[in-house]
C-alpha cells in the first residue's frame, strides 16, 4: 500500500531557482504515472523530493497520509534508478544486488534466495559474477532495476531510466518495465521526456512545463483533451497545427473564421462559443484530422502543397493556407504534387480552440 | 593496427603527419627504453652497493679493485643487532616502526574523514578551511621546532612515541586530506544518492563504498606518510633522546665515530630500507587508476 500525494510542493534551489511550483499530484496505490515534459521543467527535482533526496522549499508530500517532508531518504523504502545507473564499481552485480537487503540487516540465505530471484526475473543471473565496469549498458540498467526491485519498496522511482540506451534497447527495455509493474505492483514515479516512453509505460502522465504541471490523465485523455495550447503542441509524434481564426455570428449561427472561410462547428464547439464570441482564437488541430480535397470543391481553406515527405505508408503534407501552414498526413498513394492547390478541410469534432493564454477553452469549465 | 596505412601511428593535424611513421618510432621507443634502464641502473646502484657491502666481510669491503664475487656473510647484521649497544638497533627499529605505523593509520583515517567532508558538504568556509590546511604545509618545519620542543617539553611527552606520532600525524595530515580530497570529489554524486535510497547513512556509504572507491588514493598517501615519518630526522632529533629514538637518527650516529664501522652501518641501513621498501612494494599493486570505472556511464 503506497498512495503518494504532494500538496501545494514547491521547489527552489539555493541560487534562486525555482524548480517546481505549487505542485498538487495524487498517485495512487499500485499506479504508474510518468511525468513527462522537456528538460529543466521540474519532473527530475520532484522524484528526487520524493526519494528525499532533495528538501521540499514549500508544501507537503504524503506516503499513506503520513508527511515525509523530513523523513531522511533512507527511511523512506523506495527504490530509483538513475539514468546513469549508478551501480557500486566495487562491488560484482551479486553485491551490487544484495547492498539494499544488506542495510535491512537481512540474513545471508535470505538475501541469497531474493538476490537469485532478481536475478532471474530481469535475467541477470549469468552476470552476477561480474563487475560493473564488464557490463554494456543494457545490462547495466538491467542491474539498476534489479536492485531496486530486490526488495519490496513502497514506490519505485525512476528517473530517465532509458536515457542514456540505444533506441533499440528503449523499445525492449520499456516493455519489461510495464511487464514488471504489472508482475509486482508497486507504485511506480518514472520520469521522461520521451512521450513514446511515457505513453508505453504509464497509466497515466503527468505533463510539467517550466516546474508547473499542466494536465494529467491517459495518453487519450492528453491526445485528445489536451488542457492548454503546450500539451497539444508537446504531446502527438506531429506537432498540432494551429490556425488563428475569429468566432463570427452568435448562439445558433456561430461560426469559426479561418482567413476567409468559415467553419461551422459543431454542438460541442457551439457551446463553448457563446462564451468567447469575438476574440482571436487559435485553431487546434491534429495532422490525422486534417483533409486534403480537390481545389474545384466549394469548402474548405485554399492552399497550396509546399512540403511533401513521403514517410513509408504514409506521407506528411505541408500546404500554406492564406494565413498559416498546416501539416496533414494522407495515404501514400494519394501523395500530391508540390505546388499543387488543394483545398483543406478540417475535421471540426476534433478541433480546438485556445485563447490568448493559451487554454483550450473547449475544456475549461465556464466561468 | 597493420591494417593501417604506413604513417597512421603518427599523430596527425590537418591530415598531415607530425610524428615519423612506425619504423622509425619503435626505434624511438627503444631508446627510450634503454634511456631509461640506464637511469633506473643508476639510481638503485647506490642500494646495491648498501646491501652488497652489508654482507661483505671486513677485508672484502676494502678490496680494491672491488670484488663482485665474495663469499656473503651474516657477522656485520650479528654484530649491529647483538654486539653493537647491546640490541639498540632493534629497539630503534621497533620505535621507527610504532611512530611510522600509528602516524600513518592516524593520518589516513582522519585524513580521509576531513577530505570527504570538505569535498561533499557544502558548508560555509569549506575552501578557505581546505587551503588553511594546505598552507600549514608551507612553512619549514624547522620554523617550528623551538616551540614545539618547549610545548612537549612542559607536556612531559619529550622522549616519547606520543611526541612523535602527533607531530607525523599533524605534518602528513594536511597533505593527505588535500589528496583524498580530489579522490572523493571524483565519486559520482548519483552513487551517494544511490546507497540512501538503498537505505544507508552517509557515514555507511563512506565506509562501504566510498572509501574503496579511493583505496588508490589511500595506498598513495599511505606510502608517501609512511615514508615521510620513516625518514623524517629533524624533529626525531630534537624531540627524543633515547627511549623512542628512531632509526634514522642511530644511522646518523654512525658518522660521528672516529672510524666508520661500514659493514655494521650498511647492516643497520639494510634494516631501515627493508621495512619501507616491503611495504611500498606491497601497497603499491592497488595504485591502478580508474575503480570507478563503470559505475556511471
Amino acid at each position: 500500500m503506497s498512495r503518494i500525494e504532494f500538496i501545494g510542493v514547491s521547489k527552489i534551489y539555493a541560487d534562486g531557482t525555482p524548480a517546481v511550483r505549487e505542485l498538487d499530484l495524487a498517485i495512487e496505490d499500485n499506479e504508474f504515472l510518468c511525468l513527462l515534459g522537456p528538460s529543466g521543467c521540474g519532473k527530475s527535482s520532484t522524484v528526487r523530493m520524493l526519494a528525499g533526496l532533495e528538501s521540499v522549499s514549500r508544501g507537503a508530500i504524503h506516503l499513506d497520509g503520513r508527511r515525509i517532508n523530513e523523513l531522511p531518504p533512507q527511511h523512506r523504502n523506495a527504490a530509483m534508478v538513475f539514468e546513469n545507473y549508478a551501480l557500486y564499481p566495487h562491488l560484482n552485480v551479486y553485491n551490487n544486488l544484495a547492498m539494499p537487503l544488506r542495510a535491512q540487516g537481512m540474513r545471508r540465505a535470505e538475501i541469497d534466495d531474493k538476490v537469485r530471484a532478481a536475478a532471474d526475473l530481469l535475467r541477470i543471473s549469468d552476470l552476477l559474477r561480474k563487475r560493473p565496469g564488464q557490463l554494456s549498458g543494457g545490462e547495466k540498467q538491467r542491474v539498476g532495476i534489479g536492485r531496486a526491485i530486490v526488495r519490496h519498496p513502497a514506490m519505485f522511482l525512476m528517473d530517465e531510466p532509458l536515457g542514456h540506451l540505444e533506441a533499440y534497447l528503449r523499445v525492449e527495455f520499456r516493455a519489461e518495465i510495464r511487464r514488471l509493474h504489472e508482475q509486482l505492483g508497486v507504485t511506480t514515479i518514472y520520469v521522461t521526456h520521451d512521450q513514446e516512453e511515457a505513453a508505453a509505460t504509464a497509466d497515466r502522465i503527468a505533463i510539467m512545463r517550466s516546474g508547473s504541471l499542466q494536465q494529467v490523465g491517459t495518453i487519450e485523455d492528453l491526445m485528445d483533451r489536451p488542457c492548454n495550447r503546450f500539451v497539444g503542441e508537446f504531446i502527438g509524434e506531429i506537432p498540432m497545427n494551429f490556425l488563428s481564426s475569429r468566432v463570427t455570428g452568435s448562439d445558433g449561427s456561430a461560426a469559426v473564421q479561418i482567413g476567409g472561410t468559415a467553419f461551422v462547428p459543431d454542438a460541442r464547439v457551439r457551446r463553448a462559443l457563446g462564451r468567447i464570441r469575438g476574440q482571436e482564437l487559435a485553431l487546434g488541430i491534429r495532422a490525422e484530422d486534417v483533409q486534403l480535397a480537390n481545389a474545384l470543391d466549394g469548402e474548405g481553406l485554399p492552399a497550396s502543397i509546399a512540403v511533401v515527405e513521403p514517410q513509408g505508408e504514409r506521407t506528411v503534407v505541408i500546404v500554406d493556407t492564406e494565413a498559416d501552414r498546416v501539416t496533414c498526413v494522407v495515404a501514400s498513394d494519394e501523395m500530391p504534387a508540390p505546388g499543387e492547390h488543394v483545398r483543406v478541410l478540417l475535421d471540426m469534432s476534433r478541433a480546438h480552440l485556445f485563447d490568448h493564454s493559451g487554454t483550450n477553452v473547449l475544456e475549461s469549465e465556464p466561468a | 593496427m597493420t591494417a593501417l596505412k604506413p604513417g597512421a601511428g603518427g599523430a596527425r593535424t590537418g591530415g598531415r603527419t607530425l610524428l615519423p611513421a612506425r619504423g622509425t618510432r619503435t626505434l624511438r621507443n627503444t631508446g627510450i627504453y634503454l634511456a631509461a634502464c640506464v637511469f633506473v641502473g643508476f639510481s638503485l646502484f647506490p642500494l646495491y652497493v648498501i646491501a652488497v657491502t652489508a654482507l661483505k666481510s671486513e677485508h672484502d669491503i676494502f678490496a680494491w679493485p672491488p670484488v663482485w664475487w665474495f663469499e656473503p656473510t651474516l657477522e656485520h647484521f650479528y654484530n649491529a643487532i647483538f654486539v653493537f649497544g647491546a640490541g639498540n638497533a632493534v629497539a630503534f627499529l621497533v620505535n621507527s616502526i610504532i611512530v611510522t605505523v600509528v602516524s600513518t593509520v592516524l593520518a589516513i583515517v582522519l585524513g580521509a574523514m576531513a577530505a570527504y567532508g570538505l569535498a561533499r558538504i557544502p558548508f560555509r568556509g569549506n575552501k578557505a578551511l581546505a587551503i588553511w590546511m594546505l598552507s600549514t604545509r608551507m612553512a619549514p618545519p624547522v620554523a617550528f621546532v623551538v616551540p614545539i620542543y618547549m610545548l612537549f617539553e612542559k607536556a612531559g611527552i619529550l622522549d616519547t612515541h606520543f611526541a612523535l606520532v602527533v607531530i607525523y600525524t599533524g605534518m602528513n595530515l594536511s597533505f593527505v586530506t588535500w589528496v583524498l580530497r580530489g579522490f572523493f570529489a571524483d565519486i559520482p554524486v548519483e552513487l551517494e544518492e544511490a546507497a540512501l535510497v538503498d537505505g544507508y547513512t552517509r557515514t555507511q556509504f563512506f565506509w562501504r563504498v566510498a572509501v574503496p572507491l579511493v583505496r588508490p588514493g589511500l595506498a598513495a598517501t599511505g606510502i608517501l606518510s609512511a615514508i615521510f615519518a620513516w625518514n623524517e630526522l629533524l624533529y626525531a632529533v630534537i624531540l627524543t633522546t633515547r627511549e623512542a629514538m628512531t632509526l634514522p637518527i642511530y644511522l646518523s650516529s654512525f658518522h660521528a665515530l672516529l672510524s666508520i664501522d661500514w659493514g655494521e652501518f650498511m647492516a643497520v641501513a639494510v634494516l631501515a630500507i627493508l621495512p619501507i621498501m616491503a611495504f611500498t612494494l606491497a601497497v603499491q599493486r592497488y595504485l591502478v587508476r580508474g575503480l570507478t570505472f563503470g559505475a556511471v556511464r
